[in-house]
């Protein structure tokens, strides 16, 4: 890590992503299923002249508006602050490439406000058509953010060697999985605006077949095209990546037990396509929590997708080029040969603030290589990991993660190398060893 | 000792820093004002809320429901400066918010809780909730706490190796720090001042003179304790900014004095203008005096930024760059779409309605 780690005891500091985004993505894909649902909703309603339910539209987008830019755009501010607390070298890195794509995106997050805004709150002053036309550009905008955004997160996963050498955006945007990604996303976000519409369903039973049956098609429909674009997505990973989630499933890791539940979610994201039959065909017996289950269920299945998404990035934040704690695969051999107390001002600082001993050198390489991914005591602790080691253990086995050749070090598809000199190693080794008797 | 200063991403930027800092500096002044209207209107219309008179109650039920919206496009158009600000200056940015974690992290929590609040506040009908008022109104505020928080902090590189050795964990709050809170006041009687002139330029253009009034009067008493937080954060400033902004030959001095000049010139403006009799045209030259002299603080805070950067060797024109035609095109193409957009969403949001009233 180039810059100073933020240091969080026994949660670790990749939680607070974790759980930010479990609320955001759910929320940001929701919105644009929601945008879309509303955009044909509003056009039939229209059509049929059906006043009643024209006025419960009104009350969903008001919602819409609600969840969209209290939670969606809070949440979204609060992703941007959590990963450049956590890994702000790799989000620095991100936004150098990727600059013209996020201000690009933002013009279509304001459009997407704007049009929100103006179909909730000048809902009278609009004609039919216009508020029609302004549905639709709500769902466009919130779509077109989504293809936007959709490139910065496959380009993590596969930026591919045309981007490796140019540096060139364009190179990244159409990346490996981009369109896969694309598809699943935009099929999950069908399914949960479907989900959404049926959890606001009103108790009227002449308005709830109106309503269901519709929606029924938007979860039904997504759920199917999700299951089918998520195993196409999966396919289109890069090898090693779908290696690394094939063979975790197997074994006790905690690791494994987390690709498991991320397994379940995915067959719980299943469960609201069954609903939406229950919904299409029986919408007088369709009830408010049951669509308030299934769009749990999804959300679940659906974090379950992206937690798989993330992990099987490892050992890397920037597949090939960014290590996940922040030194880039370039700057390795460097870090090897000349030193990684030497390269980096912040690990420096942080040693000599305890007194620049042999324990304080190995614990500010340790913060700045370890910690992304472990805590000391908690989530994937080293304290336990390292607990029948003795201090020679440790040491040789942070020399033999200095190995660069799989062949020689196992841990190389999920661990970064060690980035240091053999006597920083040992630095490291020793400090691993002091855990115990913390 | 040099300060820990993180090496520099080696990713050239898609345009030349000048091009980003104004960029930077435009979307800014746009997100700015979008806070004034919506944190500065919310304390505003909070303190109305609790004086009660029928008056302030009218207020409260006219302008209430602007408030919402305003935060949103407060949030959305905060993005774009953001960005560009972690484009150009990310290893300052990045190393001060990763010192400050925890503060800085809680922004998410203010900000959502004073949304959720100031919906509850504006949503109250006839009987204003006047608490959830107050209470979004502070938290909001603590958003602006926490942004300064870190744009201090980030200035202070000589303070960074100590602030970390202070609080490995990222708790600690930049308040040691002696341009810390006059800037906070400084910022916070802006916005006050600011939204006071909304209120008082919406009062002149509906013709309700208790808006135009009050309005000023927020205005007037915000800039009058500006002669409180103004030297107080000018004189502490560290030398490397105070020098060329006192030499009175810099461009950041010239900033300085011409906004010092124009807000003068504003307050003095105001005065009759608040009282009874005065016509609402005599709004529009303070108004128009104060946008100058807020336009020139909002240059000279990016002037004092590259000042006190500078003196630690950083000179965000030296930062190497390729520009990006086609991407930088498809940008340019995109907000030209959203101006386009915005111009007919207004029209048809302007459209009369039959026994309608306007806010």
């Amino acid at each position: 890590m180039n810059h100073p780690v933020w240091d969080i005891p026994f949660l670790g500091s990749g939680w607070i992503i974790g759980l930010i985004s479990i609320i955001h993505v759910s929320i940001a894909h929701l919105v644009v299923g929601a945008g879309i649902w509303l955009a044909v909703m509003e056009r039939r309603a229209q059509a049929a002249a059906d006043s009643e339910l024209l006025a419960w539209l009104r009350r969903r987008a008001k919602a819409l508006l609600w969840l969209s830019s209290i939670f969606g755009a809070g949440t979204g501010v609060g992703i941007w602050v959590a990963i450049g607390l956590v890994n702000p070298t790799a989000t620095q890195h991100l936004i150098r490439a990727f600059v013209m794509g996020w201000a690009i995106e933002w013009v279509l997050f304001a459009g997407e406000m704007a049009t929100l805004v103006v179909f909730v709150l000048a809902y009278h002053r609009l004609r039919p058509n216009q508020r029609v036309i302004v549905a639709w550009l709500y769902a466009l905008c919130a779509w077109l953010s989504l293809v936007v955004i959709n490139c910065i997160i496959t380009f993590m996963l596969s930026p591919g060697q045309g981007w490796t050498t140019s540096h060139a955006m364009w190179d990244g945007f159409f990346n490996a999985t981009y369109l896969p990604s694309l598809l699943l996303r935009s099929s999950v976000a069908l399914a949960l605006g479907g989900l959404w519409a049926q959890a606001g369903c009103p108790l009227e039973p002449s308005l709830r077949s109106r309503i269901l049956r519709p929606s029924a098609l938007f979860v039904g429909g997504g759920v199917l095209a999700a299951a089918l674009s998520g195993w196409y997505y999966f396919q289109s990973f890069p090898v090693p990546a779908r290696a690394l989630v094939l063979g975790n499933l197997q074994g006790s890791t905690g690791l494994a037990q987390g690709f498991r539940w991320a397994l379940f979610g995915l067959g719980a994201f299943l469960v609201p396509g069954l609903l939406a039959l229950w919904a299409r065909l029986s919408p007088a017996t369709f009830r408010r929590p049951v669509a308030l289950l299934g769009l749990l269920l999804a959300c679940w299945g659906f974090g379950g997708f992206e937690w798989i998404r993330e992990v099987a990035r490892k050992p890397f934040v920037i597949r090939e080029v960014m290590y996940s704690n922040g030194i880039r695969v370039d700057q390795v051999a460097g870090f090897q040969k000349e030193g990684f107390l030497a390269g980096n001002a912040w690990a420096r600082a942080f040693a000599a603030s305890k007194g620049d001993t042999d324990l304080a050198r190995g614990e500010a390489i340790f913060r700045a290589q370890c910690l992304a991914c472990h805590t000391r005591e908690g989530y994937r602790s080293l304290r336990a990991l390292t607990a029948s080691n003795s201090p020679e253990d440790n040491m040789f086995i942070v020399q033999g993660l200095r190995e660069l050749d799989p062949a020689l070090n196992p841990y190389l598809d999920r661990m970064p190398p060690f980035a240091g000199t053999e006597q920083e190693a040992e630095l490291v080794g020793k400090y691993l060893a002091s855990l115990k008797t913390q | 000792m040099q300060p820990p200063i993180p090496v520099p991403d080696p990713l050239l930027l898609p345009l030349p820093p000048g091009v980003l800092k104004a960029l930077l500096t435009a979307t800014f002044t746009l997100h700015l004002m979008a806070v004034n209207l919506a944190v500065g209107g919310t304390i505003l219309l909070a303190c109305h809320a609790m004086l009660g008179r029928s008056q302030d109650r009218e207020l409260l039920r006219r302008l209430g429901p602007i408030l919402p919206p305003a935060l949103t496009f407060t949030i959305t158009l905060g993005v774009a400066p953001l960005l560009f600000l972690q484009l150009l200056y990310g290893q300052f940015f990045y190393t001060a918010s990763v010192l400050s974690a925890f503060p800085w992290l809680s922004v998410i929590f203010l900000l959502i809780g004073g949304y959720v609040l100031l919906y509850r506040f504006v949503g109250g009908g006839e009987k204003p909730r006047t608490f959830s008022g107050l209470l979004s109104a502070l938290l909001l505020a603590g958003v602006g706490l926490m942004l300064v928080n870190v744009s201090t902090l980030s200035l202070r590189l000589d303070a960074w190796a100590a602030h970390a050795a202070a609080s490995v964990h990222g708790l600690r709050m930049n308040h040691t720090d002696p341009t810390f809170w006059p800037r906070y006041l400084h910022m916070v009687a802006s916005m006050v001042a600011v939204a006071g002139l909304f209120l008082a330029a919406w009062g002149a253009w509906r013709k309700v003179f208790f808006a135009q009034s009050a309005g000023l009067r927020w205005f007037i008493g915000a800039t009058l304790s500006q002669l409180a937080w103004g030297p107080w954060l000018l004189l502490k400033q560290p030398a490397a900014v105070l020098e060329p902004l006192l030499a009175g030959t810099s461009g950041a001095s010239l900033l300085l004095w011409g906004s010092l000049a124009c807000g003068f010139l504003a307050l003095f403006m105001a005065i009759p203008a608040s009282q009874e009799g005065a016509q609402p045209r005599a709004v529009w030259p303070p108004l128009g005096l104060a946008g100058i002299s807020v336009l020139g603080m909002i240059l000279l805070r990016d002037q004092i930024r590259d000042l006190a950067l500078g003196a630690f060797g950083f000179q965000v024109q030296t930062l190497p760059h390729r520009t990006d035609w086609f991407s930088t095109g498809l940008f340019a193409l995109s907000l030209a779409g959203l101006v386009a957009l915005l111009v007919l969403l207004l029209r048809w949001a302007n459209q009369s309605v039959q026994g309608e009233e306007r806010p």
